[in-house]
């Protein structure tokens, strides 16, 4: 197969997307590399603070009559969006290859999720109603109107640089509020382009901000007092040590999502052909770094013939997973975004065999990359047995393409392996039985529950839920919850005399 | 080296689809008493792929088994088009038959093994797959 042709040529500079203009930083100017060739493909400014305040005074100046602009109007603007979104669907779907390494089939998804929740959003005058009360004493009257802040800070994270800034943005612009958003430093180009589309949509200027930069740019719009609230998506200790409690002393409400290490459990009684393709997906698609990605595999029983058979299908086919460039249509797996977080996975798979675990399947040397390229962010696939429940490898997050293998003797036994993991984002169980399928669905902790589905996703008209070490507040982006979140509720009682 | 992922697999797909388009426009030309019919299998076949293609696009999620849904040998579905200078009517129907023949094992095979991987696209191929049928009799009418 074609390698497909790469759309980011001749080394942009990424500028910052501030009031409707374009302008270019004057901090610090770093480059974005393509993991796969490590080639730099576009340069980017560490936004100043200067910058910041820019662009949260044009989205504030911004947010008086984008506020009073009617919400089917606002709607128009999104709808435009999406009709954009759909014709640059390739391109879209391409960049995020380019500079992040994920397979063109997973970039694909991606850009579709994104559009989901701009469509959702678009529903937002109907999303957006509130309630009222008649008589609620005698000649009295009780309504709830949802309203709309002001300025939210989105901060994205480098594994999904289209999808997981859309879970926020097109919710919060649809409500009435204007936006700034920041998107990894490692992967700025795809909201450039997201940027690009939506000045093209019409977007009065500063409705739509974005400014690049990485930790000193998410200080500055944590601490900016006119910025009311956050979305967050990263590391559970960025979110638990920086972002909550910032957001709380600042009195910004948010949403901080943060990391897991998700236990898929599979039971004997399983559909073993669905399943294992379900397992790669989850285990070594986007190369493990998803919140949703499984890291640990619980088989439950004692039944080694079923075990045997089942970790040599899965085995057989991890290594024929192909890895490579993921614009090459027949990869199924890319590399990871750089080299020191290979580097971090490399030495998790080091402690796990120090801890007891043994390698099956040995993916620190990836051997099937196709293509000549530089082997600084490939890894193979990697299949760890003889984990433990206490083990590094199973309670810490490692964001990569390993699998610890855990054996129970019961279903009981894996709900509390799931349970007593710090982190509680997308458990699942692989099974053909509904009373085990609801007895994990009721026992298990976890935000996401998955019953026969490996990246337990929510659709963008349901919150992408995370619990305890994965998710610090109460409301959640996509759907419904974003609403609210975007919103105060406003209730008016009226009494005409 | 088969085709596992849903990129490549639509991708083939498109070229199968294309390439027997391209053999209809000509055989139009060669036999223009039927030349109609030809052309209106070409056209159709860019349907198609416009709505598999589609059906793909609007479907695929980061969640689903994109790269993991297929498992098809493409030498199996691969087809020659050319036709001999003094080739008849009946020789280009059948040509056109066993192009058919190839491009419908390749729909059913790829349904078959997506089925319960990729929702709406195996679906579609399904669909092509049953309107094909009448362009067979169709053919089959024509020698």
């Amino acid at each position: 197969m074609a390698v497909l042709e790469e759309p980011i040529k001749d080394v942009p500079m990424i500028k910052n997307f501030i009031d409707g203009e374009w302008v270019e930083s004057k901090g610090e100017i770093i480059d974005v590399v393509n993991p796969v060739t490590y080639e730099t493909i576009a340069r980017v400014g560490i936004s100043t603070r200067e910058e910041i305040d820019g662009a949260v005074k044009a989205a504030q100046d911004a947010f008086y009559d984008w506020r009073r602009t009617p919400a089917v109007t606002r709607c128009r603007y999104l709808l435009r969006l999406c009709q954009l979104m759909e014709e640059n669907f390739e391109e879209l779907s391409r960049i995020q290859t380019q500079e992040h390494g994920k397979c063109i089939d997973e970039s694909r998804g991606e850009t579709r999720r994104g559009i989901e929740n701009v469509e959702v959003a678009c529903g937002i005058p109907t999303l957006m109603m509130g309630d009222s009360s008649e008589d609620i004493a005698s000649g009295i009257d009780e309504y709830l109107i949802r309203t709309p802040l002001g300025v939210f800070g989105i901060i994205g994270p480098f594994n999904f640089p289209l999808m997981i800034p859309l879970w926020s943005a097109p919710y919060a612009v649809a409500t009435g509020n204007t936006i700034v958003i920041k998107p990894s430093s490692e992967v700025p180009c795809t909201q450039a382009k997201i940027a690009e589309l939506a000045e093209e949509a019409g977007f009065p200027p500063g409705v739509w901000n974005v400014v690049n930069g990485g930790r000193t740019v998410v200080n500055g719009m944590l601490d900016h007092p006119d910025i009311e609230g956050i979305t967050f998506v990263g590391s559970t200790p960025t979110m638990a040590d920086v972002i909550y409690p910032r957001c709380g002393a600042t009195g910004k409400r948010v949403i901080a999502q943060g990391g897991a290490a998700n236990i898929l459990v599979i039971m004997p009684d399983c559909n073993v052909g669905a399943t294992i393709p379900g397992l790669l997906t989850s285990f070594f698609g986007n190369a493990g770094q998803r919140c949703l990605a499984g890291q640990t595999l619980a088989v439950v029983g004692e039944d080694d013939a079923f075990y045997n058979d089942f970790m040599e299908k899965l085995t057989a086919r991890a290594k024929a997973i192909v890895v490579g460039n993921g614009l090459d249509e027949s990869v199924q797996m890319g590399p990871v975004r750089d080299a020191q977080k290979k580097e971090k996975i490399l030495d998790y798979i080091e402690i796990g065999i120090k801890e007891g675990a043994t390698l099956r399947l040995d993916g620190r040397k990836a051997s099937k990359i196709v293509g000549d390229y530089p082997d600084n962010c490939f890894l193979g696939p990697t299949i760890m047995e003889n984990a433990s429940r206490e083990m590094r490898i199973v309670r810490e997050e490692i964001f990569g393409p390993t699998m610890g293998v855990i054996r129970t003797k019961t279903l009981e036994e894996a709900i509390e392996i799931c349970n007593e993991s710090p982190y509680h984002n997308g458990h699942a169980i692989f099974t053909s039985s509904g009373k085990y399928a609801r007895q994990f669905q009721y026992d298990v902790i976890s935000g996401n529950v998955g019953i026969n589905i490996g990246i337990v996703a929510p659709m963008a008209f349901y919150p992408f839920s995370g619990m305890k070490g994965s998710f610090m507040g109460i409301l959640h982006t996509q759907g419904k919850e974003a609403v609210r979140f975007f919103t105060e509720s406003k209730v008016c009682i009226h009494r005409w005399l | 080296m088969k085709l596992c992922t849903a990129s490549e697999t639509l991708s083939f797909i498109r070229e199968l689809e294309e390439k027997a388009a391209k053999f209809y426009e000509d055989i139009a030309r060669r036999f223009p008493k039927n030349g109609e019919d030809f052309l209106s299998f070409a056209k159709e076949n860019r349907k198609y792929n416009k709505q598999v293609q589609m059906a793909y696009q609007y479907v695929i999620t980061d969640a689903i088994e994109g790269c993991y849904a297929f498992d098809l040998d493409p030498d199996n579905y691969t087809f020659e088009t050319d036709l001999p200078q003094d080739a008849g009517l009946a020789d280009a129907v059948n040509k056109a038959l066993a192009i058919e023949d190839k491009i419908i094992g390749c729909y059913n095979d790829g349904a078959e093994q997506s089925m319960s991987l990729l929702a709406d696209v195996p679906r579609n191929f399904k669909i092509v797959v049953r309107k094909r049928s009448s362009r067979l009799e169709k053919l089959k009418s024509l020698c």
